[in-house]
């Protein structure tokens, strides 16, 4: 009688102690992290850039956008009423910066989760179950290798047509195969260690042995992987952009450097267009790729000694 | 980039996958890897195809644009180039074409196609091999520099620079430089041309034509070693500082072995491994062309054919842009493999 | 290759711990820097353009010719290609565009139109030293009126003609079944019988007709081309120094294709070209102001619509297709909406003033076709007017402020496509949208690709689209597009009418000019009224040019036409280096040179710095090398 209480406990205590295990192992990465200075500087500049975009609403009016409703001159220079000049169709450019931020984060963001589930789901199954499933996938994942990025986007995303989804989709689905490769070199060596073996060999089922051993271990290093894809994701989209291929009726950075070399930004010397979006870009690019390489310190023990 | 940097992961995950107890022979290694790219080559052909058949508009309206046609002409238009055949006939005649090596024919050049990559081939690989070649050795350089001494300023000068042109879109810096350096701003000279491969009048085997050549080049192969150069450095470095950590390097310096020796005997030829593999797969991706620095710069090589034919769409055109490029990619695959067999023959599966 | 660079990397060597590596590094650089230094005025003194160096027209344009075949090719650059290397039986004057001679001095026509003659010029030679003649132009065109590829472009000017015949070397007679009144404009380029004979029409499609080992191609036209192939990036054409109506007074025009436009257009500001063609207008607006340079946005012979659904059919059984609003089906809703479009704003805002306002199917250019609508039947920018139109024909607003059909029911929401790759298409859809809006029809922007829309258009699945028509100076193409006949071909409204078919079909045979002229003005004015378009705009072709260098460019049409590109040479047999400026005779609205600025120093800067950067590369080989020989030494100690 005493012992289904005494095992009552136990689980209780284990559970606790997982959780509390958990927290604390978050709380090591956390002051892990912010020793890390570079880290930190990128952690602090994307939450800035984030605040700007989720608060773009309130710090100008979305009118601003609109051709019909401009109201400043053809390519003003920078002045007190335009801060950063104005564009060809007399639009405040820092209107267009500030909503801009929004539809390159959320391009970013959202083909890095398109990618990230593409990537996990592929290079989980390929590692795991191997056998001819894994060899068809794993030829699938060379075959996106090897075509080449920008001429194979350009061919999805003329398939496509122009729209913002179909830009997210896009850059999705051709920047999956790092992130399977990865994750299924990951499952390999996880799958030989002798716990994985053991847990096996004990009668534990797939799901079992993805859940409770594969998850857990992949997980950190999708994590760390998915702010280096967004960097890629954002870069992406300033490039399809300047070939054209981004959705005409939104305004994102690429567009804006795209709408500023086809008017002749260094013909008609108008810098105050050209400049900002790609500083913009390269500072978002460059925080997540610093966050992205904090985080990979951080959780794969292996590179924190780099 | 992210796409070839992670490749090394690829044969390390084929390493890991390796029973360690068997190690088979090279040449066995070799004849595996080979049947596999050869399966990879099949895998294209046909994808080449079809994907190409999705895409939107009509040649034979496009080509028509600018005249006036009738319907007559239009159908008369599909029989010359076969676009009346169902697919599945056009895609018999495709792979018999290709077996007698028989690319096909451009219908936006009126010329064969073998003859337009022909053309278009030299530019891109004057500009994307120069600049990938400069970009990993200095990238290599710069990360043995940079690994080595860890946290001294170069090292700090070479992560922060690498990590600030990896974030830069390549044609954003492209037009930066032309401003700056084809344009002139201020006190700056513009003293390169802004665009094209040479000048018309220079015969480009002479010793002048080469020196024009050099002088159109310049910038883009500066803009594009620059962007290129992130990988290398940052590839190198880190995997200077893995090797580092090793025992035998400890040992080896315990020996009283001189640092620099111990580096350039031991720890170098090590770490350059995995960079070399980068180094062979992007040699792959040279003949893709750089499609937005072709633009800019004016410079007629691949990446802009792949541009020009999608607006048709000049099918058979970009099957053998793409063809061409993919077969490239799978080569430098092959080759880096051998090459990785080669020398770490703990991958041998 | 890879071994080479991995040997490269692993020699890599003065480090902080090498030591003395980096002075001899440094010295070599240094030591190569002056080499270079020493070299290079020795390289540039080539003489910087003396007395007898050929005067070069080098044109900076966006796309290349696709081919060089005038059987093949379709792209404009093609066109202008074969201007400068062929001649013409007629061309077109640069005032209205409307027939001139050339190879023919004279023609005439019998009474029922159905023989012309025409009398050429016994002067025309071809540039391999054989005579030009009738027999040429009569091979030329019966390879045309043959079919096969060679009437793709070119057999819809010859509709009609069964036969043209050389009843000696210079009298060429055409025959034709029936009248045909675009009659004499001939623009097809005639080639040489001697070389052609030797092209089967199977092989016609893949005849490069590119210059081969140094060898022109075979023209009689003012310029040959000496260099140059389809899909390449450099064109050079030689003057013909024998060109039967005068040697053009420069000596070579060579075209360079540039991929996007700002570096071309700083090519021009740094003199590597002297002529652009296609710049945007705040580009002209910022080239205006420059010493040395003249720039314009010239008038081109073309508009820019927006187009509605009248009513798809299916071609065949002529049930209606598609799903387009019912409401565009009828003239009188269209009518109405004439008025809610502000043309003038259109100008200003989207095309940033570089354009006239719209209104007719045949634009200003053609001023001999044109009709222009009278003050009492010309939309203006009336939003009251068009509600009141609305009102009148049955579309009253309802209680929510939306107009509704006759029949009371909605008419719900327009939708408004634009060409995703054009920004001025999206943004008169946004304004489009707005004065929509103004009047009480809701209105939906959406963009898609051309070639998208072009489907969409042909499965009749839309309401209104943005786009455009290059209109040729003869109005018969242009009044085609809109006849039933055009039905699921090249009709994009879906317009019928059969009044406007009757009219269409009597101005193709109706030999006398004048009434021909009445009975296109009728056509015009009912496509007018029905408004199956309303044309927005007419647009312009931005071009610039080194006035301190060339003058004498010929503006077609005269005034505000373009300078380059036109129909016909005329242009390139006038432009003459700027120190003839005064010489430009009769070409009154010749530019004439604004100012001589100093001479460039064009010649040697490459060589400068071809030189250093070659030096700079061997330099940095050699610092390998010393490094590398360095580290032998070190290991050796």
């Amino acid at each position: 009688m005493s012992a289904p209480v005494a095992s009552g406990t136990v689980a209780v205590t284990s559970r606790q102690l997982a959780r509390r295990r958990r927290r604390a192992a978050f709380g090591r990465s956390w002051r892990r992290f912010r020793g890390n200075r570079a880290g930190m500087v990128g952690l602090v500049v994307l939450t800035l850039f984030l605040l700007v975009a989720l608060c773009a609403p309130l710090l100008a009016s979305a009118e601003g956008l609109q051709v019909t409703k401009a109201t400043g001159g053809v390519l003003e220079p920078p002045s007190s009423e335009y801060w950063l000049g104005t564009d060809a169709y007399g639009r405040s450019v820092l209107t267009l910066l500030i909503w801009g931020a929004r539809i390159s984060l959320f391009v970013g963001l959202m083909a890095t989760l398109i990618s990230m589930l593409i990537g996990t789901l592929v290079g989980l199954t390929s590692g795991y179950f191997g056998g001819w499933v894994g060899a068809v996938l794993f030829r699938l994942t060379e075959w996106f290798l090897v075509i080449p990025f920008l001429p194979l986007a350009i061919v999805l995303a003329t398939v496509l047509g122009r729209s913002l989804m179909n830009i997210v989709i896009v850059i999705g689905v051709t920047s999956w195969p790092g992130t399977a490769l990865l994750i299924r070199s990951q499952v390999l060596s996880i799958k030989e260690r002798s716990y994985v073996e053991r847990s096996r060999a004990l009668g534990a089922g797939h799901r079992h042995l993805i859940r409770r051993h594969l998850l857990p271990n992949v997980v950190p290093i999708v994590f760390a992987n998915t702010t280096l894809t967004v960097a890629v994701a954002i870069l992406s989209e300033t490039t399809l952009s300047f070939l054209g291929l981004g959705d005409p009726t939104r305004v994102s950075w690429g567009s804006m450097l795209d709408d500023a070399y086809s008017v002749g930004a260094i013909t008609t010397g108008s810098w105050w267009y050209f400049v900002p979006p790609g500083v913009c870009v390269v500072l978002v690019v460059l925080s997540f790729t610093l966050v992205g390489q904090a985080l990979e310190e951080v959780l794969n023990p292996k590179l924190r000694e780099r | 980039m992210s796409i070839v940097a992670a490749d090394p992961t690829a044969a390390a995950a084929e390493a890991a996958q390796v029973n360690r107890h068997r190690r088979r022979g090279f040449g066995r290694y070799a004849g595996f890897k080979v049947l596999g790219a050869l399966g990879s080559l099949m895998f294209m052909l046909v994808v080449n195809f079809f994907l190409f058949r999705v895409l939107p508009g009509d040649p034979a309206r496009t080509m028509g644009r600018g005249r006036l046609s009738t319907p007559e002409q239009l159908a008369e238009f599909k029989k010359t180039y076969g676009l009346d055949e169902p697919v599945l006939q056009q895609f018999g005649t495709y792979l018999n074409n290709l077996v007698h090596g028989d690319l096909g024919y451009s219908i936006l050049y009126h010329k064969d196609v073998s003859e337009v990559l022909a053309e278009r081939f030299w530019p891109t690989m004057l500009l994307v091999g120069t600049s990938t070649v400069l970009a990993a050795a200095i990238g290599v350089w710069l990360g043995i520099r940079a690994g080595w001494d860890r946290g001294s300023p170069l090292d700090r000068f070479t992560t922060g620079g690498s990590l600030t042109l990896y974030s830069m879109p390549e044609w954003w810096l492209g037009l930066l430089l032309i401003a700056a350096f084809a344009v002139g701003i201020g006190p700056l000279p513009g003293i390169f041309p802004t665009g094209g491969l040479h000048s018309v009048d220079v015969d480009p085997t002479s010793l002048k034509g080469v020196l024009d050549t050099a002088w159109h080049l310049a910038l883009p192969v500066v803009t594009l070693t620059l962007a290129y150069l992130a990988d290398y450095a940052l590839i190198m470095r880190g995997s200077l500082i893995d090797e580092l950590r090793s025992d035998y390097l400890t040992t080896a310096r315990a020996k009283g072995l001189r640092d620099v020796r111990v580096r350039d005997k031991h720890a170098v030829p090590n770490a350059l491994l995995p960079t070399t593999t980068v180094v062979a797969l992007n040699f792959g991706f040279v003949v893709a062309g750089a499609i937005t620095i072709e633009t800019i710069f004016s410079i007629p090589g691949l990446g802009l054919l792949t541009t020009d034919a999608l607006h048709v769409p000049d099918y058979w055109l970009l099957q053998g842009v793409f063809m061409l490029s993919s077969a490239a990619v799978i080569a430098a695959n092959l080759a880096a493999n051998l090459l990785y067999g080669w020398l770490d023959p703990r991958v041998r599966t | 290759m890879l071994e080479v660079l991995e040997g490269l990397a692993g020699r890599r060597r003065r480090g902080r711990h090498g030591g003395q590596g980096t002075p001899r590094g440094t010295r070599v650089v240094v030591a190569l820097a002056l080499l270079a230094a020493c070299l290079s005025p020795g390289l540039a003194l080539a003489p910087a353009r003396a007395a007898d160096e050929p005067v070069t027209l080098t044109i900076g344009v966006l796309n290349d010719a696709d081919s060089l075949n005038p059987f093949v090719g379709i792209e404009a650059m093609s066109f202008e290609m074969w201007q400068l290397t062929y001649d013409y039986l007629v061309t077109y004057s640069t005032k209205d565009l409307s027939p001139e001679p050339a190879l023919a001095q004279s023609w005439d026509t019998s009474d029922d139109g159905l023989t012309w003659t025409f009398h050429m010029t016994d002067k025309a030679m071809w540039s391999d030293g054989q005579p030009l003649t009738a027999e040429d132009v009569a091979y030329t065109y019966n390879r045309v009126i043959d079919g096969g590829p060679e009437a793709a472009t070119w057999g819809a000017y010859l509709t009609q003609v069964t036969k043209a015949e050389a009843t000696d070397p210079t009298t060429l007679v055409l025959t034709l079944k029936k009248p045909n009144s675009s009659l004499p404009l001939l623009p097809i380029p005639i080639v040489p019988e001697h070389v052609w004979k030797d092209v089967a029409e199977k092989d016609v499609k893949t005849y490069k007709n590119e210059p081969t080992d140094g060898q022109p191609v075979v023209g009689s036209g003012p310029f040959r081309m000496v260099e140059g192939s389809a899909g390449g990036s450099t064109y050079v054409f030689e003057a013909n120094p024998d060109y039967w109506q005068g040697a053009p007074h420069i000596d070579r025009v060579v075209f360079r294709v540039y991929k996007s436009e700002d570096p071309m257009v700083q090519a021009l500001i740094k003199g590597e070209v002297d002529f652009v063609d296609g710049i945007n207008a705040l580009q002209v607006k910022s080239l205006q102001g420059r010493d040395g340079i003249t720039a314009q946005n010239g008038n081109a012979p073309s508009f820019d619509e927006i187009a509605f659904n009248t009513g798809a059919i299916d071609v065949d059984t002529g049930d209606p297709i598609g799903d387009g609003n019912p409401a565009l089906k009828d003239a009188a809703f269209r009518h109405a909406l004439g008025y809610a479009i502000d043309t003038q704003q259109i100008i200003d805002k989207v095309y940033q003033g570089a354009g006239v306002p719209g209104s007719v199917i045949i634009p200003p250019a053609f001023s001999t076709w044109r009709w222009e609508p009278p003050a009492d039947e010309a939309y203006t920018y009336d939003p009251d007017k068009a509600g009141q139109l609305l009102d009148a024909a049955g579309y009253k607003m309802g209680s929510d402020g939306l107009r509704t059909m006759p029949d009371g029911s909605p008419i719900g929401t327009l939708r408004l496509a634009a060409r995703s790759e054009s920004p001025t298409s999206l943004n008169t859809m946004n304004y489009f949208q707005e004065w929509l809006q103004d009047i009480g029809i809701k209105a939906d922007v959406v963009s898609m690709e051309s070639s998208k829309l072009t489907n969409v258009i042909l499965d009749g699945n839309y309401d209104a689209f943005e786009w455009g028509w290059y209109v040729d100076p003869d109005p018969t193409t242009m009044l085609d597009y809109l006849t039933c006949g055009q039905l699921g071909s090249w009709s994009d409204s879906w317009y019928c009418n059969d009044a406007y078919d009757k009219l269409y079909q009597e101005q193709l045979t109706e030999m006398d000019k004048d009434k021909r002229v009445e009975l296109v003005h009728q056509m015009q004015q009912m496509v007018y009224e029905d408004a199956p378009y309303l044309v927005t705009a007419y647009d312009t072709i931005g071009e610039a040019f080194r006035s301190d260098r060339f003058a004498c460019f010929a503006q077609q049409p005269e005034p505000g036409g373009v300078w380059l590109f036109q129909s016909g040479a005329y242009s390139y047999l006038h432009v003459r280096p700027a120190a003839e400026a005064g010489d430009c005779g009769g070409a009154a609205n010749a530019t004439q040179a604004s100012e001589t600025s100093g001479e460039s120093s064009a010649v040697s800067t490459p060589v400068i710095v071809g030189v250093a950067v070659v030096a700079l590369a061997v330099a940095g080989l050699v610092a390998l090398l010393a490094a590398r020989r360095h580290r032998t030494a070190a290991d050796r100690e």
